[in-house]
């Protein structure tokens, strides 16, 4: 054969190679510029309509072991469509107001007595499992008795040392005594924030298996929607709407379905996750960058996120990030020195060094989502405004929202801002502390930190001060570059800060075993009124020695006066009226002492694409919040609907 | 005798080799900073879900005994050696408890080895042969274009290749998926179909790389061998060119090719990292990414054993065998 020939046959292999593979289900280019299911037929890859399938992006990945349904083993994945769509609670958060509603229950819990020990609960009636049996008291007593009998779920030594008996005394009711008083009831068994450790399971199924490693699969539904199928190679999960969906929690409050289908589906690395949105093949996205919206935003007109224009992003999810210390290691023991470090933050350019400036400021320790921010932080500006720190000085400043709106009108975006000071108060927040690094350098002076020639901060024994801020490298983007932008704002001010960025085990372990100086963590965390349930960590019982994994109190906080009023909100219940002003006492207490440095409430980037379906939660249509993770987003499902 | 003492002194150098690098493995992960009950517990209260100190301390407990990781190192390290040694058992995977690590192997290799097989297979035959004609006709323009192109692919970082291929082929031009989403019934022709479908670009990710290597070294390995004396007295003899080619120039030249390809065939058992990561392939290589983000301590010995192993047995094997196929090697 000639060389020729050879040149020729490799040419040909390869060419058949590339004919074979490339072979089936090439979509096309659709009318708005990206390929949709209705070039494959409008039928998705699944097998199902496009236009009755509802797509949202697995923000989990891919999983290992797609077919375990089992929500007590510590492996499964709940966030594809099991938590949202398919378990339920007994109570549900509406995220408008923050108030707990019943779901699974009929009613909220009654206390039984006046010490708070036992409380009945009533079930809806007519609510049935997708197999057609129905869900009774007989459920809950099950979940509740695998509980205590099973030492090998993580949920039963809290269980073991939280309940005292159950019962049903008739089908639809249960009757559950505690051992020790509890106040908040519903909050331990019903959703506050994304979901509640309380999963009733089906007795008539779970009864014959070992809970500790039975994988319930196929899973049976309480939900409006049923298992249809899973990928084998964990990308994505199939979820069908139920014929009987009017037996279920949402059919009976909502009195409405959703999409005919919806599946979560994991198209990989965040610009995959873009182009699949631009191309109509998601319309859902959970978490994206500020960048990656605004490549959305110019490359797709059917594309919107919470708000049509700038700023785009929700506000309001409930954790608020900032800088917390390891409060029981030199020098962050000492207020001077973290109140020093509050007052070197120049929050305005970090706020447009993290999210170019869309965020919401709080000076509190509970994020400032409207909810939240309408009882806290604009009730407690004037307590703000009239706090001195012991040598006198008022560290709040009002102005953060107006300066932030001249700072975008200066950028040309000013158009789409608010125009009253109020708007822009509730956009922006009510404020912050000064940024004033005389006052820093005085407190810091005070405790025995100087400078050297070059104007770097020394530690009293006469070394570099140095300061290594832990933050999450592949996940939680925002506090993760909120880092970077205050260890800059911290540099400016003469100190060596530097960013340790960390794989989510390595970050959260050290918070626990407090093996760290500075972190850029979220220890604020509130969606209602009763932040009781959310800051009870902070009490100094919890401290154990650095090293030690700790239950609580991770930044090792020491203070009588905060454990003082946590003692007294552990007593009172959460519609109680003296709940709100003790909560108040306590976040001025926080602030006074700067147990940590919040910053910024969190601000998610959640687009929609409005092709197939419509009816989303947005800034315009404020029905539900846009948190597609959580367990009510049955809920949302339900008011999503198809484009006509 | 000889070829008796040779193996006994291989055998052992193998199982001495292996027992090492586990036990490596298995102290390396438990010093790096990172727990997997932590990674748990963060994981839920990351979500903001209210955890009250007293759950978060009988979580952590409970999973500290679940998890197997009560006691001192060293009785972690006796009781590890007994299970893995005695039943071949790696414990059930942290990250993914109660799923045994070996269920999570056994679903992931096929895919790696399919996948790594099949690249290597191509790059290594077509670059071989492109290489051969290159470095036997290395005087022709054609053969210092193909030189010119594979030295152009060779330092592409297949991952950057990968990331062109998507936005090629999955974006400008949509004809293959973002993602490995593969469909039908495991074994009937649509999910065959559906499998070379979805593999494509993460094949030609590996094999357009790879096959640049193949190509340069057997070009320059043909370019010298051609000169040999033997060939040059063959050429004398008035051998057919292509018989001199094939039976002479190729003969010689592969035999380093072997070695390397065994090599590599211990290598696919580890997969493609990133290529995996990048389109969401369910291999081995995901496996492992996911085992070290998670501190899964039982799944990262699994599935860097299985590649210790690979490696070890593929090198054994060639060196048992590398006398049948060049006659100028003896056992000693």
């Amino acid at each position: 054969m000639k060389t020729k020939q050879w040149y020729l046959a490799v040419t040909l292999i390869v060419a058949m190679l590339l004919s074979a593979c490339a072979a089936p289900q090439a979509p096309a280019a659709d009318s708005s510029g990206g390929t949709s299911a209705a070039a494959t037929g409008g039928m998705t890859f699944v097998d199902t309509p496009r236009n009755e399938t509802l797509i949202l992006d697995n923000l989990g990945g891919s999983l290992e072991r797609p077919e375990n349904f089992n929500m007590y083993t510590p492996g499964v994945e709940m966030g594809r469509g099991f938590h949202e769509l398919c378990t339920d609670h007994l109570w549900e958060i509406d995220t408008v107001t923050g108030e707990q509603f019943p779901s699974l229950a009929a009613e909220m819990p009654k206390a039984l007595n006046n010490d708070y020990t036992s409380f009945e609960i009533k079930l809806r009636e007519g609510i049935f499992w997708d197999d057609g049996v129905e869900f009774t008291s007989d459920d809950v007593i099950y979940t509740l008795q695998m509980w205590m009998d099973t030492d090998a779920i993580a949920i039963h030594g809290w269980a073991v040392d939280y309940l005292k008996d159950f019962k049903a005394t008739d089908k639809y009711t249960v009757v559950i005594d505690t051992t020790r008083s509890q106040p908040r009831f519903a909050k331990d068994f019903g959703v506050t924030i994304w979901g509640n450790r309380f999963y009733p399971v089906p007795k008539h199924i779970w009864e014959n298996e070992d809970p500790t490693n039975f994988e319930f699969y196929p899973p049976v539904c309480l939900g409006q929607y049923k298992f249809s199928k899973t990928d084998p190679n964990g990308n994505w999960t199939l979820w069908q709407l139920r014929d009987d969906w009017q037996k279920t929690s949402v059919g009976q409050v909502a009195e409405k379905a959703g999409p005919k289908y919806v599946l979560w589906n994991f198209v990989g690395t965040e610009e995959k996750r873009i182009l699949a949105m631009i191309n109509n093949d998601i319309d859902i996205l959970q978490d994206i960058t500020p960048e990656s919206m605004q490549v959305l935003t110019q490359r797709s007109d059917v594309v919107r996120a919470w708000h049509a224009g700038f700023p785009y992003a929700d506000f309001d999810d409930p954790c608020e990030r900032g800088i917390a210390f390891n409060n029981s290691e030199s020098p962050y023991d000492q207020w001077q020195v973290r109140w020093a470090l509050a007052l070197a933050t120049d929050i305005k350019n970090v706020s447009l060094g993290t999210f170019a400036g869309m965020l919401r400021v709080s000076p509190l320790g509970v994020p400032p989502v409207a909810a939240v921010q309408n009882v806290y932080h604009k009730p407690l500006v004037d307590r703000l405004k009239a706090m001195t720190l012991p040598d006198g000085y008022a560290p709040f400043d009002t102005n953060y929202a107006l300066d932030m709106a001249k700072i975008f009108q200066e950028q040309g975006v000013g158009g789409e801002l608010p125009t009253t000071d109020a708007e822009l108060i509730d956009l922006f927040g009510v404020g912050w502390w000064k940024y004033d690094v005389d006052e820093a350098a005085k407190l810091l002076e005070s405790v025995g930190f100087t400078r050297n020639a070059d104007g770097k901060w020394l530690l009293p024994d006469g070394q570099p001060w140095s300061i290594a801020i832990n933050a999450p490298s592949d996940f939680e983007v925002q506090s993760g570059r909120l880092a970077f932008a205050v260890a800059d704002s911290w540099s400016k001010f003469g100190i060596d800060a530097t960013v340790n960025s960390m794989t989510a085990n390595s970050f959260w372990t050290a918070s626990a075993t407090g093996q760290y100086e500075a972190g850029s963590y979220w220890p604020g965390c509130a969606i209602g009124a009763d932040i009781y349930p959310n800051l009870s960590f902070w009490h100094q019982k919890f401290i154990v020695p650095t090293g030690e994994p700790a239950p609580g109190n991770q930044h090792r906080h020491k203070s009588d006066e905060i454990a003082k009023i946590l003692d007294e909100l552990e007593k009172v219940t959460s519609d109680d009226p003296q709940n709100v002003e003790l909560s108040k006492d306590l976040l001025m207490q926080m602030a006074l002492e700067m147990d940590w440095i919040p910053m910024f409430g969190t601000s998610k980037f959640v687009p929609v694409n409005e092709t197939y379906f419509t009816n989303y939660p947005t800034a315009d249509n404020y029905y539900e919040g846009p948190w597609w993770w959580w367990s009510n987003f049955k809920y949302i499902a339900a008011q999503i609907q198809p484009k006509q | 005798m000889q070829f008796a003492k040779f193996l006994f002194s291989r055998l052992l150098t193998y199982v001495l080799v292996v027992w090492i690098s586990i036990t490596i493995v298995f102290f390396v992960p438990r010093f790096v900073p990172g727990s997997p009950v932590e990674a748990v517990l963060g994981r839920l209260m990351s979500q903001g879900t209210t955890m009250d100190p007293k759950l978060v301390q009988s979580m952590r407990e409970t999973l500290t005994q679940m998890f197997g990781l009560e006691g001192t190192l060293w009785e972690q390290y006796s009781s590890f050696l007994n299970r893995v040694l005695l039943t071949w058992d790696f414990g059930p995977s942290l990250a993914n408890y109660p799923t045994p690590v070996s269920v999570l192997i056994a679903r992931a290799l096929p895919w790696s080895l399919g996948l790594m097989l099949t690249a290597l297979a191509i790059s290594w035959t077509l670059g071989n042969l492109i290489g051969l004609l290159a470095g036997y006709h290395n005087k022709s323009m054609t053969s210092k274009a193909i030189e010119t192109a594979a030295m152009v692919m060779y330092p592409i970082p297949y991952y950057i290749l990968a990331l062109l291929l998507v936005i090629l082929f999955a974006y400008i031009w949509p004809i293959f998926p973002f993602v490995f989403q593969v469909s039908g019934v495991p074994g009937s022709w649509p999910w065959i179909q559906s499998v070379a479908y979805n593999s494509f670009l993460p094949l030609m990710s590996i094999v357009i790389v790879s096959m640049g290597w193949w190509i340069i070294s057997m070009k320059a390995m043909a370019i010298d061998t051609k000169e040999e004396d033997f060939v040059q007295y063959a050429r004398y003899r008035g051998v057919e060119d292509n018989k001199v080619m094939v039976g002479y120039v190729a003969r010689t030249a592969i035999l380093p090719q072997i070695t390397v390809l065994a090599l590599s065939i211990g290598g696919v058992f580890g997969g493609s990292l990133i290529t995996e990561i990048l389109f969401g392939y369910p291999g081995v290589g995901t496996l492992i990414y996911r085992a070290i983000l998670g501190s899964d301590y039982n799944l990262i010995l699994g599935t860097v054993s299985l590649s210790i192993i690979a490696v070890a047995t593929a090198t054994l094997v060639l060196d048992i065998v590398y006398p049948f196929i060049d006659p100028r090697i003896r056992y000693k």
